[in-house]
């Protein structure tokens, strides 16, 4: 008799009951990796899934990950190119594809990853009909559009990571100024998640106290605050962090965490993520950019009507524009 | 004329308490370092969180890439700095500075080189944090530990190797994978040199007090049909292993960390198999640092486990011992 049989004695012959809560992450690289860890540290999949095309690469992160099982919560912990083991995912992050160089924009991005996507996105559908696709690489705005286009999913399960990130660093760049917690200071970066996003200066506060109130100069060029350079260094933020240590990762990874955890736990929480807004705020086209939006286990359930100013809705337009143009161009979705 | 921040908060109090009271400092933002960093901050245990490296792009870019996040995260305060004056006033330094091992090479090979780094940042550490515990990860750590205490002037047990932590945490998961049982519930003790000479203590092995060798006399040893020896044997090939797949190991090293960092900062008397000082135990005479199972509270090591083992356990112990002193009795300070 084996020593696990005369250790164990069997209760129940049944076999365990699949995963509920299965995470699976496409992209091992800094990135994917970061946003294993964080969900993986914040106790969410009963199971988690990593593929990747680099075998070796692959085997190395599960295997560093097994190793440290004793001190997590997730009992099974996956990997493999092929995506038969992502099968039963309820939400899958895409991380996968080239990433920006020193000095290169997002878009410069688009032809490339959307190759890429070609391939992985069938297979994640194929394995994971129901799942909710959390779409990172970038340019994530057009990236998500791509995901929608070849999944054929309803538009509540194609979620791009979008200004989750950007409206975070401005969180934190506003609560240094004020020598708050992040978590108390209010404010929300939309649009495009990139050189155009749109901080919405009307909405920034603190304990409900509207800070344009405060400073009705806030975001222009007449401030004496300069409280516009707290946007401008979030547009940079990617570029600068690029240029110090070659990529971003904890930080996008922990946003991943954040908006996993809501769908996971159904908490119908609103973050600004990517989302298709034809027929709001008058554009016309399907593109894709941050709203503030409820989120569930249903995945995006509702888009908050956000009131934003003209220079704001206009500025909106103009990013759908752009990514339009973009969008247009692209062969055989 | 009041600011934006002075018309928003009314001050109550002026004077602000400066220092913290829960500062964690990692010493080394290699991949190491950094997933040490990540699992410390997202399990909650520092209120300030310091970085410390030479590369001074690369350890700012690592720092924003945090800060960043700072709103999924509850560690207000996260600076860095090459200048050990960042680090002052720290309960915990974690020393993951220096050289790693390349594809092949074993943990000794590393010494020189890094007893040598060792030399600039040890003393630094201790000027600054003259009460903190040092918490040596960098390879070979037995060596590298006695080094630190040497270097250091502090009191043994304050220095404390991370040592067969890990491998115990490895040797437990494979245990579990091989019993279908979460690791947390397998009881198995690797001790003495982290790395290849290290010793699983088999008479210890359990299930919920259940001895395995009781139940299966011939456990680790070559007549087991089982092969349960090859289990260690996993262990100890798990690092090479993993560093020929994805070049480095991290994620299960740094959980590890924190786990010993949970214990030291909330002064749990949590039992871990860390590298102290064991001249005159089990018959060793040197100065040297193994892993035993010692209790660890906000002191650093308080007390050693007194494990029964075996002659032939002994012996290995003993000449781990010999090796390493070998080795440290050639080493210019």
């Amino acid at each position: 008799m084996a020593t696990v049989e005369k250790l164990i004695a069997p209760v129940s012959r049944a076999q365990g009951e699949a995963s509920r809560n299965k995470v699976t992450i496409v992209g091992v690289g800094q990135v994917g990796m970061a946003c294993a860890v964080s969900i993986l540290l914040r106790e969410l999949p009963d199971e988690m899934a990593l593929v990747d095309v680099l075998e070796d690469k692959l085997k190395g992160e599960m295997m560093d990950l097994l190793h440290g099982s004793l001190f997590l919560k997730t009992p099974k912990i996956v990997a493999n190119k092929d995506y038969s083991i992502t099968a039963n995912s309820r939400v899958v992050v895409v991380t996968a594809g080239a990433r920006q160089q020193e000095g290169e924009s997002r878009l410069n991005l688009v032809q490339r990853n959307v190759n890429i996507f070609k391939f992985i996105i069938p297979q994640i559908v194929k394995f994971s009909p129901n799942c909710t696709i959390i779409v990172v690489s970038n340019p994530v705005d057009i990236l998500t559009y791509v995901t929608w286009k070849i999944s054929g999913f309803p538009k509540n399960r194609v979620i791009g990571s979008g200004c989750n990130l950007d409206s975070a660093r401005f969180r934190y760049l506003m609560a240094e100024k004020l020598g708050l917690h992040p978590s108390s200071c209010h404010g929300w970066v939309l649009g495009e998640h990139g050189d155009s996003s749109v901080p919405v200066w009307s909405g920034v506060n603190v304990a409900g106290v509207g800070l344009q109130q405060l400073n009705p100069d806030i975001g222009t060029a007449q401030d004496k605050e300069n409280w516009k350079d707290v946007h401008k260094m979030v547009v940079e933020s990617a570029y600068e962090v690029i240029k110090l240590k070659g990529y971003t990762n904890w930080a996008i990874g922990l946003s991943v965490a954040e908006l996993t955890e809501s769908i996971v736990k159904n908490l119908k929480r609103i973050h600004p993520v990517s989302t298709m807004v034809k027929g709001l705020y008058g554009i016309q086209n399907e593109v894709f950019l941050s709203l503030p939006c409820v989120l569930s286990a249903e995945g995006l359930t509702a888009v908050i009507n956000q009131t934003l100013k003209e220079e704001e809705v206009a500025q909106l337009r103009k990013s759908a524009e752009t990514l339009w143009a973009i969008q247009k161009e692209l062969k055989d979705l | 004329m009041a600011n934006l921040k002075e018309k928003l908060i009314g001050q109550l109090e002026t004077s602000q308490d400066k220092s913290s009271h829960n500062k964690i400092t990692v010493v080394g933002v290699g991949a190491v370092g950094m997933a040490c960093a990540i699992s410390v901050l997202m399990k909650d245990l520092a209120d300030e969180l310091a970085l410390v490296d030479v590369m001074e792009d690369k350890l700012k870019g690592e720092m924003m890439d945090l800060q960043h996040g700072s709103l999924f995260l509850h560690t207000a305060k996260i600076v860095s700095g090459k200048d050990y004056c960042v680090s002052a006033g720290s309960k915990l330094v974690v020393v993951t500075a220096g050289a790693r091992q390349q594809e092949g090479e074993s943990r000794l090979n590393l010494v020189q080189r890094n007893v040598n780094i060792f030399k600039h940042i040890i003393p630094d550490i201790v000027k600054y944090s003259p009460d903190c515990i040092l918490l040596i990860v960098s390879n070979p750590v037995d060596i590298l530990t006695y080094v630190a205490w040497k270097l250091s002037g502090l009191p043994m047990h304050r220095v404390i190797g991370s040592g067969c932590n890990l491998d115990s945490a490895r040797f437990r998961y494979l245990m579990g994978e091989r019993l279908g049982i979460h690791s947390s519930s397998c009881h198995g003790w690797v001790i003495g040199e982290h790395g290849d000479s290290s010793v699983p203590v088999w008479s210890g092995m359990n299930v919920a007090g259940v001895n395995l060798k009781e139940l299966h006399p011939e456990i680790g040893t070559d007549k087991d049909k089982e092969n349960w020896k090859k289990v260690h044997r996993d262990v100890v090939d798990s690092a090479y292993e993993v560093i020929k797949l994805k070049g480095y190991t991290s994620w299960a090293i740094g959980m590890s960390v924190a786990d010993m960092a949970e214990t030291l900062m909330k002064n749990l008397r949590r039992v871990h198999p860390v590298s102290t000082m064991v001249k005159n135990f089990y018959g060793i005479t040197n100065e040297v640092f193994l892993s035993l199972p010692s209790v660890l509270d906000n002191h650093g090591i308080s007390n050693v486990v007194k494990m029964t083992l075996k002659s032939d356990e002994e012996a290995k112990l003993q000449q781990s011992a010999t090796t390493l002193w070998d080795i440290q009795k050639d080493l210019k300070f």
